[in-house]
């Protein structure tokens, strides 16, 4: 239930607190326990079936505002049901958000809806306020990517993070090939048939239900044998027993048969090392090396896992002992002398945890305001300050139309003029 | 008539931050400014929310405080829902009540048993029912039903004092600096060296946030101290259970993640702890144009009513043009277009084409060369009663019958001719500017003291683009 205190008592109105990830967005006000809606981060364009991506980095500015403005507009007329213009707005991020994206969304809301003031935070920082201590290492398991980023006594140390593109994204691709190469669809006139016969290709929005029902993440042991008998060229590895099959129903006319080895086996794709010897659990021990030596012990021992992956059923169990695992390598043995490692659980689920954080620093009125942009320093200097260039304005994006792209870097020793 | 059902082949041009062209009927006109609006160009604001299965009204959070209502009222009216409608959490249609008769033993007389209403909740598309999920069946209507609570409030409003005590102390050392920075004598340099030395000076605004940590609760400082305890982290985390590797999986019985993600604060993975919420509301839209501050559209507080308090529409205060017949449109070949023209005011109007010239900005999309009749077509005025006053004069307008196909009330036809240019496929698209004379009926901003015509006419121009289809060969 939501503090009454707020509205009434002469203060200003609660603060409208957006997590805008790149698969769904959490939005809310400030103050409340969790976010009022989670909503797909994605705009339907009146006549087209398919729904447009909200956060694409790819596209030209005008197509991005334009995007952007409607999804906002979505956000505050038919979910939140405030007026924008009586509000500030406290955005949090991801700090590898491009800046060309922060300066377009910071323009749909100046511009397009004239909030008051503005606020971009970082993911990370927040979720640790909403636990209560100065330091922890933070994992975001996002769609698009892992991002691993250590905060120091509430200080984030920019030089050790880590990331790897394995995320939902990734997760439904795999899963998407599995499906097709070795599944089987039943519809109503012919049983048997391979995937894409019946249908052209299964919607993401499927594979993702089909990936949040059916799959899962095995324990260590079982995870190990399973990446053992994929890779093993002689068949000599012996695969632990599938999980039974499951008959997934597609639009009520057929069924999809997903075998059962499917369901355990995907998730391992997160843990399997690649060439480069990186896995999503590799990423907290790197950053542990990168990080001072004194900061370690305090960081190994306040893990906290954040974002929509890191919902799957097993997952967190199969980190942490992945983990324990890993530090005895030769490669992290010497590096690392710190070896106990524990998990936070914070007061929400994982996909809300950064948006919890960010709820309670709105519910602080005087310093949201204080460290806001306000419209008028926004009208005044017309841009917002990114970590990444403080007074320099960002260069401009490669893919408006008729922008020459920015001139490469001449070489010290070039004799050209 | 085609055009009715094709709105967007008759584009006016509007003129705001960004140069729109949508049909006349999704426009709005500001008769402040004497301008077209557009969706984008003006700003949304929520006027009234409702709930959508109820039709209840909901007033503002602060209408209810003054009034005095019921607490409970009053934080589901924050949380912006219904609070006598949910929603079915399996597939979000909305629930109704049904009763049962149960026995039950009179409170009077144990042993004999009557037959007593009991309510459950049930939906009518999927068949769900508040049983499945355990909830009792409740003896009252409606009001009986509660919301789980979320089991983390508590701690989370803990966090939110502490953070906030923290926070009144930054304020405090601010203020503080603030005023005794004010040192005449201090040097330039050694201000500088040690400008940005305590985290508190100076908060650049859009630099990086930097936490409360720094600051420490001093102690003796303030009586009441709130504590808080960092969170603890665990060792061991809960493996899944061994038969999730063997078990089959009862498919209905596993949630989806979108009737997950609809219960924000526990997104459970059985169906079996799926809760009902309250129906979320809907909004009344008002909107204010952006110069002048002025509203353009208001509707209704009561959510049966569709009508406007305020609708300043364009169609109600612009001609319109409106494609009636197009004839085979040949490359090359001057073919003769029949356009209608509508008055949507009680005043004759007169109305003058002109063709675009040669390089005009805003004649960016045409395709053919157009000639409009060079004469001032004239319009009666829309007369509400005249389809019922048979006694009525035809008006006697000497229209040119090269220009003028029929004359109908307010509604004109007349001809263009189009010779398009371009032999390619897609549409030939001709604009031209109409220029009309408007009387504005708001309030004269002097009270004139001659008291003859309350309006003065002036005339605007807007630019029309018509789209008139193929070319067939």
């Amino acid at each position: 239930m939501p503090l009454f205190e707020g509205l009434g008592s002469g203060g200003e109105k609660t603060a409208v607190v957006i997590d805008l990830g790149a698969a769904y967005t959490k939005c809310g006000f400030a103050g409340e326990t969790g976010p009022r809606f989670i909503i797909p981060s994605e705009i339907q364009k009146p006549g087209q079936q398919q729904s447009i991506k909200v956060v694409q980095y790819n596209i030209n500015t005008e197509e991005l505002y334009s995007n952007l403005k409607e999804f906002i507009h979505t956000l505050y007329f038919r979910h939140l049901l405030v007026n924008p213009r009586d509000r500030r707005v406290l955005i949090i991020e991801s700090i590898l958000c491009p800046s060309h994206f922060r300066e377009t969304l910071t323009k749909v809301f100046f511009k397009q809806f004239e909030v008051p003031s503005v606020l971009f935070a970082p993911s990370h920082l927040l979720s640790i306020m909403s636990l209560g201590i100065n330091s922890g290492l933070v994992m975001d398991c996002g769609y698009t990517e892992t991002l691993v980023l250590p905060v120091y006594e509430c200080i984030p140390i920019l030089s050790a993070w880590e990331a790897l593109p394995l995320g939902g994204k990734a997760i439904h691709k795999e899963l998407d090939g599995l499906l097709v190469e070795q599944c089987t669809v039943d519809s109503d006139s012919s049983t048997g048939q391979s995937l894409p016969t019946v249908i052209g290709s299964i919607p993401e929005e499927v594979v993702e239900d089909i990936k949040v029902r059916t799959c899962f993440v095995s324990d260590l042991q079982r995870g190990l044998k399973i990446q053992e008998a994929k890779f093993n060229l002689e068949g000599t590895a012996e695969r632990p027993t599938p999980p039974p099959d499951v008959d997934y129903p597609l639009d009520g006319e057929k069924i999809l048969h997903i075998k059962g080895p499917i369901r355990d086996s995907v998730m391992e794709m997160l843990f399997e090392q690649d060439n480069e010897e990186k896995s999503v659990a590799t990423l907290v021990l790197d950053t542990l090396v990168k990080c001072p030596i004194d900061t370690r012990k305090v960081l190994s021992e306040n893990l906290v896992i954040i974002g929509g992956t890191a919902m799957l059923p097993g997952f967190l169990h199969r980190l942490l002992a992945e983990i324990r695992f890993l530090v005895d390598k030769p490669k992290y043995r010497d590096a690392l002398a710190t070896k106990s490692f524990r998990l936070h659980s914070p007061p929400a689920k994982p996909n809300c945890t950064a948006w919890l954080g960010g709820a309670i620093f709105g519910a602080l009125q005087d310093i949201l305001g204080s460290r806001s942009v306000s419209r008028d320093y926004y009208n005044q200097t017309g841009r917002i300050p990114d970590w990444c260039c403080l007074s320099s304005p960002p260069p401009e994006s490669v893919y408006d139309a008729g922008k020459t792209p920015p001139p490469l870097m001449k070489r010290a020793f070039s004799t050209e003029k | 008539m085609a055009s009715l059902l094709q709105p967007d082949r008759v584009l006016y041009l509007v003129h705001g931050e960004k140069k729109i062209r949508s049909p006349l009927s999704t426009l709005y006109f500001c008769r402040y400014c004497s301008e077209l609006r557009s969706l984008e160009c003006v700003s949304h604001e929520v006027d009234s929310h409702y709930c959508p299965s109820c039709l209840e009204n909901m007033p503002s959070a602060e209408a209810k405080l003054k009034k005095n209502r019921k607490r409970i009222c009053n934080q589901l009216n924050e949380n912006f829902r219904c609070a006598n409608c949910f929603d079915c959490p399996c597939c979000m249609h909305t629930l109704s009540t049904r009763a049962t008769n149960i026995p039950a033993p009179l409170p009077d007389d144990p042993s004999k048993t009557a037959m007593k209403k009991a309510y459950y909740l049930a939906c009518g598309f999927c068949r769900w029912t508040s049983r499945d999920v355990g909830m009792a069946d409740k003896s009252v209507a409606s009001g009986g039903w509660q919301e789980p609570d979320n089991p983390h409030t508590q701690r989370i409003n803990k966090l939110i004092e502490y953070y906030q005590q923290l926070a009144q102390r930054e304020k405090l050392e601010r203020d503080r600096k603030k005023l005794a920075r004010r040192r005449p004598y201090m040097p330039l340099a050694f201000s500088e060296k040690y400008g940005l030395g305590t985290r508190l000076q100076r908060q650049r605004p859009g630099a990086p946030i930097t936490s409360l940590a720094g600051l420490s609760l001093k102690e003796g400082e303030d009586q009441k101290e709130i504590n808080i305890e960092p969170a603890q982290a665990l060792d061991e985390v809960e493996p899944l259970p061994e038969d999730c590797y063997t078990r089959p999986i009862n498919l209905p019985e596993v949630t989806s993640l979108r009737q997950r993600l609809l219960q924000p604060d526990f997104q459970p993975a059985g169906a079996s702890q799926l809760h009902p919420k309250h129906k979320h509301l809907l909004i009344k839209r008002s909107l204010r144009c952006r110069k002048c501050e002025h509203n353009l559209s208001k509707p209704e507080f009561n959510p049966t009513s569709i009508k406007f308090k305020i609708q300043l529409v364009a169609v109600s205060y612009i001609p319109e043009v409106r494609i009636m017949s197009i004839p085979n449109l040949r490359f090359q070949k001057e073919c003769q277009v029949l356009l209608t023209l509508t008055n949507p005011v009680e005043n004759i109007t007169h109305v003058t084409l002109v063709g675009c010239e040669e390089g005009d900005p805003e004649d960016i999309n045409s395709t053919a060369k157009v000639m409009v009749p060079t004469k001032e077509l004239v319009l009666a005025g829309k007369d509400a009663a005249a389809e019922y006053d048979e006694l009525a004069e035809p008006q006697d307008f000497q229209d040119d019958p090269d220009v003028v196909a029929f004359r109908k009330s307010n509604k004109i036809g007349f001809f263009i001719k189009v010779v398009p240019q371009r032999e390619e496929d897609g549409d030939v698209t001709v604009s031209f500017k109409i220029r009309h004379d408007f009387r504005n009926l708001a309030a004269p901003i002097r009270p004139s003291e001659e008291g003859d015509a309350p309006a003065e006419a002036i005339w605007l121009t807007h630019h029309v683009e018509l789209s008139l289809g193929p070319i067939i060969a």
